[in-house]
């Protein structure tokens, strides 16, 4: 027993002295001077875009066209993995039990949770650190419990399907390609933010076009991710027997 | 309609909180968020209004917590920490009834169960948790309740049943 007391204090101390000295020795100075592109985006982001947000807006004003083109190959992709799963949603209606009633409550209510800052993280986009794609992804891991505690058959039952899910998606893509291409008809350039959309309505900062991006970009990221879960839960035997559409 | 203004205002708060600001757009959001995700989840959520009439039922939760948090908790811990130094441990999984009816009592045992240190519940089936316990002091599923649950079910069987 002495020996266990004896080993452990000595481990604590050598951890100790090892996170101490790591801190000195290799201690990160941090820059004192900023380079010259950066301190461009922290001077002129806020009057370019209207957001406090540099990263927001750089990443859906500055290099605008180059994330609507990223959020494309994204749709490509999930639309190529809904495709190679050859499947009705009749195998997953067979999948019903889920876990125990346990898990259910507890998982009601952390998904509920997880939607609230979901929320918060898509609303306050353009104004905090977060977005569109972290708030969608955040609203997928709400999904992605849900699914296995609940069994996908139950959710189908209740009217989620993944047809309905990849609709969504897909509205919401449109959306945010109407965002990107509406100032082309007063004649200004695709992705125009300030010149076309307002910096704010009724008083509430919404940094032009960025939380619009911020609200379709998350509906499409969390319904994307939900509709591959949906479909990777699909059980094996349904896979074998081929009962698949 | 309780049961909207409660879920919805649960989301109001934990959506401010999270935003970390009090400016006008964030309660608007907010205002608008809570709307929207009361109106489509409290329906699983609550199962049974009238409970939430009873503020006496907040009050006797927001003792527990701190009961537990800080005694229950302190308690355990000290438990688990002297048998690890001193590997008296006698581990095994037991049966304990539960009497409490609605699954929020239930959940609230559960959890109380499993988030002190030395004990883990490992399954339920029909009225018994199955509980991994670092030290069975007795097999027997009553003996069992007394040591482990029966605290926690008096106060769950308040808050929530």
């Amino acid at each position: 027993m002495s020996r266990r007391i004896i080993i452990l204090i000595l481990l604590f101390t050598a951890t100790l002295i090892a996170s101490f000295t790591a801190t000195i020795i290799l201690n990160p100075a941090t820059p004192s001077e900023l380079k010259g592109l950066a301190k461009y985006y922290v001077l002129n982001t806020i009057n370019e875009t209207a957001s406090p947000e540099a990263v927001t807006a750089i990443v859906w004003d500055y290099r605008g066209l180059d994330t609507i083109y990223e959020t494309l190959v994204l749709y490509l992709a999930i639309v190529g993995g809904l495709a190679m799963f050859k499947m009705s949603e009749e195998a997953l209606l067979k999948t019903r039990i889920g876990l125990t009633l346990l898990s259910k409550t507890s998982t009601k209510i952390v998904a509920l949770l997880i939607a609230s800052i979901a929320a918060a993280i898509v609303f306050h986009g353009h104004l905090s650190p977060g977005g569109g794609f972290p708030g969608g992804s955040a609203v997928a891991v709400a999904s992605m419990i849900i699914i296995p505690v609940f069994a996908a058959g139950t959710l189908i039952e209740k009217g989620v399907s993944s047809t309905k899910l990849v609709a969504i998606r897909g509205a919401a893509l449109t959306a945010l390609g109407l965002v990107a291409l509406l100032p082309v008809v007063k004649g200004l350039e695709i992705v125009t933010n300030q010149r076309f959309y307002p910096a704010s309505i009724l008083g509430l900062p919404i940094s032009g076009s960025l939380s619009l991006y911020n609200l379709f970009e998350s509906l499409a990221v969390a319904s994307g991710f939900t509709a591959i879960a949906l479909y990777l839960s699909i059980p094996e035997e349904a896979h074998k027997g081929g009962s698949g559409a | 309609m309780m049961k909207y203004i409660v879920v919805g205002l649960i989301v109001f708060i934990v959506y401010v909180s999270f935003a970390g600001s009090t400016s006008p757009y964030t309660l608007a959001t907010a205002t608008i968020i809570s709307g929207v995700l009361s109106a489509l989840t409290a329906k699983y959520l609550v199962v049974d209004e009238r409970k939430l009439m009873e503020p006496w039922r907040l009050l006797v939760l927001i003792y527990y917590f701190f009961k537990y948090m800080t005694i229950i908790e302190f308690k355990a811990h000290m438990d688990v920490v002297k048998r690890t130094f001193t590997m008296d441990i006698k581990p095994g999984i037991v049966k304990v009834p539960v009497n409490a009816k609605s699954r929020y009592a239930r959940s609230l045992i559960m959890g109380s169960i499993t988030n002190t240190p030395g004990t883990v519940v490992v399954d339920e089936k029909d009225d018994y948790f199955y509980v991994n316990w670092i030290y069975v002091s007795s097999p027997d599923p009553l003996e069992a309740k007394k040591a482990i649950s029966e605290e926690f079910e008096n106060f769950a069987v308040k808050i929530f049943d």
